[in-house]
This record gives C-alpha cells, structure tokens and sequence, in this order.
C-alpha cells in the first residue's frame, strides 16, 4: 500500500483542521471555565458525521475519507496518543505524596473505586441488557469493565479546577490529588487486566503467564528502574540539549514499555504508565520539564485523539437516553457516595467529604480513553460508547460547580476577607494593652455567644511572655482555643497602645485572633496575611486613618491579598 | 536561656573516628553544662576498660566526670535501650556522608539510629580531631505540631554554640499542580502560582518566628523552597556549605518501604549534607 500525493495532502489538511477547530472550541470551553477535553470532543463532533457529515456529506467524506490508508494512519494516531495520555498521566501519579497522605487518601481511594465498581459491576452483571450488551456476550468481561470505567478519576480536570477553586494548595486540594492518584493506578491495572482476559493483544502467551509478566514488570520498574531513571535524568539533562534530550529519553522509555506490555499480552497503554510514574518519581524531573511534556502530549496528540473521536461516530443516531442516565446515575451514586464515604471514615468534616466526593466525580479524558479502547476491541458498542463520553462530559462539567457551594461554605469560616465582621470591629481611644485585649474579648463573647471567659486572661497571660506588637502599628494578640472555627476581632485606637512592637511605634491596629487547636497551619496563614497588610508603612498608616467598619473592611480586603 | 540539651550520651567504640567524636561529646558537655554517659556495647574486659580510660584521659575526661555504661547484644538496640531507660536528651554519634547501595539499605549502626532515635540526635559527618564550630546552621520548618520545639531547640543550640547565621528551610510542593498545563492552564500561570505560594510560605516563616519570639541577634534567614521535601533542603544545605542541618526526627521509625518509595529523611540520609542533628519531640 502506498500513499499518493493526493493522500498525503488530505491527511495533512484533515489533521489541520482538527487542530484548527480543536484550538478553537478549547479556548471557547477556557473562557467559560469548562475543561479543555469537552472543546476537543465538540470540534469532532462538529466535524464528524454528527453534524458535518449530516450537513455536508461530500465535504466530510472528502476530508475525512475512510480508505484504508487513512484509516490505518488514524488508527496509529489513536493508539500512539493514547499511549502518550497514559504516559504523562503516570509521570504525574506521586507515590510519596499518596504514602503521605496516609489513611484518609486511602479511605477515599478505596471506597472511591470499589463502591463505584462494586455498583457497575453489579448492575452490568445483573442487567446487562440495559446497559447495551443484549447480546450477552463477554458477560463477566463486560461487567468489569463497566465497573471500571465508573471507577477512574480524571486527574487533569481535577487539576484544573482545584486551580480555578484555589484549593490547590490546602488539605482537602492534596488529598483529593492523592486519593485521585491511588485510583488512576488501581483502575488502569484492572482495565490493563481485562484487555489481558480478552487477549486482545498478542495470543502468544496464557493468560497466567501474562499475570506473572504483569507483576515482574511492575516489580523490576518500580525497584530497579526507578533507581536506574533517577540516575539517568540529572545526566541527560546536563549532558544533552535541553529539552530535547529529556523529552527524547521520556518518549524512548515510553514506547520502549508500552510495546513490552503489549507483547506479554496486556494493552501498551499499561507499559506507558508504569514507566511514566518511574520517570515522574525522579527527583530530577524538573517541574518546567513536566510541563513541557505536558504541553507537547496537550497540543499535539491530545486535540487529535478527542477529535478523532468525534469523527469516527454519530452521536446522534448512537444516542440512547436510558443507557445515558443510566451512567450518569451510577458514575455519580457511586463517586460520590464511595468517596464521600471513605472521607468520612477518614473523620473529614462532612462539607470536606463532599468537596472531595465531587471533586473525585470528574472523568474527563481518562474515561473516554477507557472507553475508546473498549470500542476497539468491540467490548461496547457504540451506544455505550456515547453514553460514556456523555457521562464522562457531564461529570466534568458538574464537578467545579457543585464543589464550590461547599467550598464556599467553608471559605466564608476560613479566609481572611471572610472574618472581616463589622460588628467584630472597634474604634476608640484606648491606649491600654489589657483594657483592649479585654475589650476585643467581650465583643467576641457577646456577639458570637461563645463561651469564653478564659479568652482575655489568657491572651493577656500570654502577652507578657511574648508581645504580640509586630511592626508598623500592627499588634496581632493571638491563641488557639476549644473553637470550631477561627474568629478575628479588630481594635483601632487612635492613640495606640504598647503592645511592644520590634521597631517601638505603638500599636494602632490590634487584631485579636482565636483559631480552633490543631490549626497551625491556618493560624499561620492568617496572621501572614494581616502582616502582609502592615508591611508598607504607607499602606499600615492609611489602614490605622480609618474612621468607620466599612471603609477599613474594604481596606483590609484590597490590600495586598494573597 | 536555657540549655537544650542537659543529658548526652555518646557510643563509644575504638574506631578511627572514636577520638573525635569523644572530644565533640566533651565540648557539647561544657558548653550546655550537661552530663554526658558513655555506651560501649561489647564485652567488659579489663583490657578494654584500661583502653577507654586511656583514651578518656587523652582526651581530658576521667570517670567520675562521665558515666560509662556496657551493654552485648545489637547495637543499635543496645544504645536505644540505654537512652532510654537513662532518659538521654542527646545522643551523639558518628557517621559517613554516603553508604554503598547495599548497606543503605540495610542500615548501618548510625543509620539505624536516625530511623528510629530514642532521643535527639547530633550525627556527625566523618568527625575529625579538630573542633568543628557550627557558625552556619539550617533548619528544616514543617510547621507541624513538632516544629516549635525544633526550631527552639536549634535557636538555642545556636545561642549557646554563638551561631552567625541561622537558615530556616520551608520545604513545600503542590502534587498535580503541573497537570494543570494539560487542561489549558499556561506556564506563565503556573509559575506566578509557585512565586506566590512561596511568598505566602516566607511570610509564614516570618510570622512563625515572631510568634515564637525568636527573633534573637543571630542572622536568619528565611528560605522556600518548592519541591520533593527532604531533597530540596539537603541540596540547598549541600550549596549553602551549613555546618549543621537541624531537622525534627522521624515521628515514627522508619521501615524498608521508606527507602524504597523514599520518605523526607531518606533523602537526607541516603547523603548526608553536613552534621545532622534530629529533633526528637516531647
């Protein structure tokens, strides 16, 4: 078979187009804040036989013409993606985070695999014929796989909207990030497993014999060729051309392993992704390196697989409303209630549980990977197909939203904007460390009704051993207490108060703060951000001018926030 | 201020480095005032008593001055149960920079001390004859429920020991944050959210250190660092040439499968950037 020019310029104006729209509906679907992969999706369904097979046949058949060339050039394209997907999805999967995170990660891993498989796998199994296999075939196969494919998280789009939530970087960003880990890998040996059963790969060896080869693979990469990848990194980013030495090295492995796995019989995309978490454990890897491999697999090889799929079927003629709510029913009883369980066993507060049950609830590309390989290897058909992409989508697009009601809940208790309350705040002219700390105490007692008689005794106790003045007016007297959450009562004294600052100015601005036990983190972050405030004597001096609630509440939240 | 140290205990073997690591034992006993107990785990001959009086003598100690105890068995345990049941604050030993691959992890005597301390625990690098002075110590800062008493351990170490500098490490990483880039999010982004959150971890640092009062007249330093913990900070230590790395000790003894899938201190441990000394909290 040879390709004639007129081949190659088609191919070469198809692959053109599908990047051309790709790009475009991917920046459409970032300006209203949806996931990269649901734009890729829409541009090959817009240019596939959906709608432009349907509205301009000719033009279709013509750009995306289905000879055998073509098909077998798409058909590379797809796996050779697929294969690079897995592969930078392994390279991000960070054991030592996992073993960190300790039991709770895990509670929420587990429970977030096995109570969505267990119901998948259930339901495929006991009807098997509302989920679109009438024909009963590969029952236990098929079964398994439904389990699975409700199982995997997607890691990116969580990625992405912990980013837009600015949850990245708190207790409940890490968690989510590591349980969704832990998943990623149990839920990919289990799919690389059932494409082994199928043997859909090579038949040259028994399905026992596969199993041990699994095993000594992932044993000899994760002991032996970690070490060896680890030694090898700082050499080839130092002795070859940057990056392209280290991305050769990234893809040589990648290729290298994927075929090795698919010639002991299980899928390559299973090789791809051990040996991307031995490559991304390395310390070496350096985080701009990440990303530009990142950027190289997005740009290129993602736009084209998501596309792609778009044009090989009619989502409208495939579409079955049942077997869509179906999914959509058990993707999200099951995410959410198996992770919103296991953050619960992991004594997660109960808004916790649900941010990390909606966050974990996203699929996103990984499914429609999972999904993509099943239809391949005719485990489903098109329908179940298309209800998964649609689930896929669905939770995807649900999973910012729904976690920002939460988020919001306990952001209104635990950021510094939020703890600005009016009726929190005084101004006067007491020019007495104790008379204020005592005056904040009251305010707080009254107007929250705690209990706290102890509050300005000890804060006063504790200001003996260590002032609390820090520099440029600002004294932040502080304690941790018996509270459920952190409270911030705000003195302005217009004559100030000794509260014995470093730089010897007296204290203007007097933030009592109280944060629950076990807090250290938050109350840490809290008083950075009100130093952050006072460290332009200009900006401390404007704030301590203030004459009514509002205008220093306005102040405080513009300046300087983080 | 007080001491941070009042009770040191030293293994004492006749190895090359023995010598050494005795002197330093002594100097750390008159500089915080302390009593110092001598292990020696091996059998109680009168040769070998003769050996250590001579070299305690060599050295300016005598017995009455020092306690000596003897303990048979494995030595790691040995010097564990002893610490332990003497209520030893510091124990003081000795160790290389780098083991061979093997016995990484296998452990030496001293790596298996600083897997699971009974106590702090001062590990001196390849401990030569002339006295080592800690003019530039880091300290690793968690800001966990460990951290305040590893940082006043280290303040006060330092006030004593008449530090110029202190470093105070941050070490800190944002799993997944990179993955961001597949969904759309640019490099320029990512980076602006690293430079922020290190700035928002200085400030922290900055805080910490008022709230703790610690602000004294040594130098410090306040460093971020983003990346793997327990790597980042040994290279830095390494670049900085510290004298002294001050870090809290693992909470719990650390096993096989910390080296295999590495935990913070195995970083540290795998090579040791300068003398380590281990925090063991209350």
């Amino acid at each position: 078979m040879t390709f004639t020019s007129n081949d190659i310029t088609i191919l070469l104006l198809s692959m053109a187009v599908m990047l051309f729209v790709a790009r475009g509906m991917g920046e459409l679907m970032r300006l209203i804040k949806q996931p990269l992969v649901i734009g890729e999706i829409l541009a090959g369904i817009i240019l596939g036989p959906t709608l432009l097979g349907f509205v301009f046949p000719d033009l279709f058949n013509g750009l995306f013409n289905k000879s055998q060339s073509s098909e077998i050039i798409l058909q590379g394209i797809t796996t050779i993606s697929v294969v690079m997907l897995l592969l930078v999805s392994g390279i991000e999967v960070d054991l030592g985070i996992v073993i960190k995170q300790g039991k709770k990660a895990l509670w929420i891993s587990i429970m977030g695999i096995l109570f969505p498989f267990t119901l998948g796998f259930l339901m495929a199994w006991s009807f098997p014929q509302y989920l679109g296999n009438t024909s009963g075939e590969l029952h236990l196969v098929f079964a398994l796989f439904v389990g699975t494919a409700l199982s995997i998280t997607a890691l990116p789009v969580v990625a992405r909207t912990l980013m837009d939530l600015n949850l990245f970087k708190t207790e409940i960003g890490y968690l989510i990030i590591a349980s969704a880990m832990v998943n990623d890998l149990i839920g990919w040996i289990i799919f690389s497993l059932i494409l082994g059963m199928m043997g859909s790969a090579s038949h040259s060896l028994e399905f026992g014999s596969t199993l041990t080869l699994i095993f000594a693979f992932i044993f000899i990469i994760f002991f032996v060729g970690r070490r060896l990848i680890n030694y090898a990194i700082p050499f080839i980013q130092k002795r070859f051309s940057y990056p392209g030495g280290i991305l050769n090295f990234v893809l040589i492995l990648g290729f290298l392993s994927a075929a090795f796995t698919e010639y002991i019989g299980v899928h390559a995309i299973f090789g791809a992704f051990i040996i991307g978490i031995a490559i991304g454990d390395s310390v070496h890897l350096r985080e701009n390196t990440r990303e530009i491999i990142q950027q190289f697999v997005t740009n290129i090889f993602a736009p084209l697989f998501f596309v792609s799929i778009g044009l090989r079927i009619n989502f409208v003629s495939n579409f079955d409303l049942g077997i869509v709510l179906i999914f959509l029913v058990l993707a999200f009883a099951g995410k959410i209630i198996g992770c919103g369980l296991g953050a619960y066993f992991g004594k997660m507060k109960t808004e916790e549980s649900l941010i990390i049950a909606f966050g974990m609830n996203s699929r996103g590309a990984m499914e429609i990977v999972l999904a993509t390989l099943a239809l391949q290897v005719n485990l489903i058909n098109e329908k179940v197909f298309v209800a998964i992409v649609i689930m896929a989508l669905v939770t995807s697009i649900s999973s910012a939203p729904l976690m920002d009601i939460f988020v919001r809940r306990i952001a209104r208790k635990t950021q510094f904007r939020n703890l600005l309350r009016p009726e929190l705040i005084l101004f006067g002219e007491l020019s007495n460390r104790e008379q204020i700390i005592a005056a904040l105490s009251q305010i707080i007692e009254r107007k929250l009704s705690l209990s706290m008689d102890s509050i300005s005794s000890k804060m006063i106790e504790r200001e003996q051993s260590f002032p609390s003045g820090i520099a440029n007016y600002l004294a932040i007297p502080h304690i941790h207490m018996k509270v459920r959450e952190p409270v911030l009562a705000i003195y302005i004294s217009s004559k100030g108060a000794d509260f014995m600052a470093t730089d010897g100015l007296p204290s203007k601005a007097i933030f009592l703060l109280v944060t629950p036990e076990n807090e250290n983190e938050l109350h840490l972050k809290i008083l950075a951000e009100i130093v952050r405030k006072f460290q332009d004597l200009n900006n401390a001096e404007t704030i301590t001018r203030a004459k009514e609630t509002i205008e220093l509440i306005n102040m405080l939240r513009e300046s300087n926030a983080y | 201020m007080d001491a941070p140290f009042k009770k040191l205990a030293l293994a004492v073997t006749f190895s090359p480095t023995s010598r050494a690591l005795l002197r330093e034992a002594a100097r750390l006993k008159d500089l915080f005032n302390a009593e110092l107990l001598l292990i020696h785990v091996g059998e109680r001959t009168t040769e070998i008593e003769t050996r250590m009086i001579e070299m305690l003598q060599s050295i300016g100690l005598s017995l009455p001055n020092v306690n000596l105890e003897w303990g048979l068995g494995d030595p790691a345990q040995v010097i564990n149960s002893v610490c332990i049941k003497n209520k030893i604050d510091l124990l003081i030993a000795g160790a290389l920079e780098k083991e061979g691959l093997i016995t990484y992890f296998t452990g030496s005597i001293a790596r298996k001390l600083m897997r699971n301390p009974p106590c702090s625990l001062l590990v001196l690098v390849s401990p030569k004859d002339s006295t080592k002075v800690y003019n530039k110590i880091c300290a690793g800062v968690s800001f966990g429920p460990e951290c305040p008493d590893t940082i006043n351990k280290t303040f006060r170490f330092a006030h004593f020991e008449h530090t110029k500098e202190i470093t105070l490490i941050r070490e800190f990483q944002v799993p997944g944050h990179s993955i961001a880039v597949y969904d759309g999010v640019s490099s320029n982004e990512t980076q602006s959210n690293r430079n922020r959150w290190i700035k928002e971890e200085e400030d922290k640092m900055r805080v910490f250190l008022a709230e703790h009062n610690l602000n004294t007249g040594i130098k410090i330093n306040l460093v971020a660092l983003y990346g793997r913990s327990g790597w980042e900070a040994k290279n830095y230590v390494q670049q900085l040439n510290a004298d002294l790395f001050v870090t809290p000790a693992p909470p719990k003894k650390l096993k096989l499968v910390d080296r295999l899938f590495q935990h913070d201190n195995e970083f540290i441990f795998e090579s040791l950037p300068c003398s380590l000394l281990m925090i063991k909290g209350n």
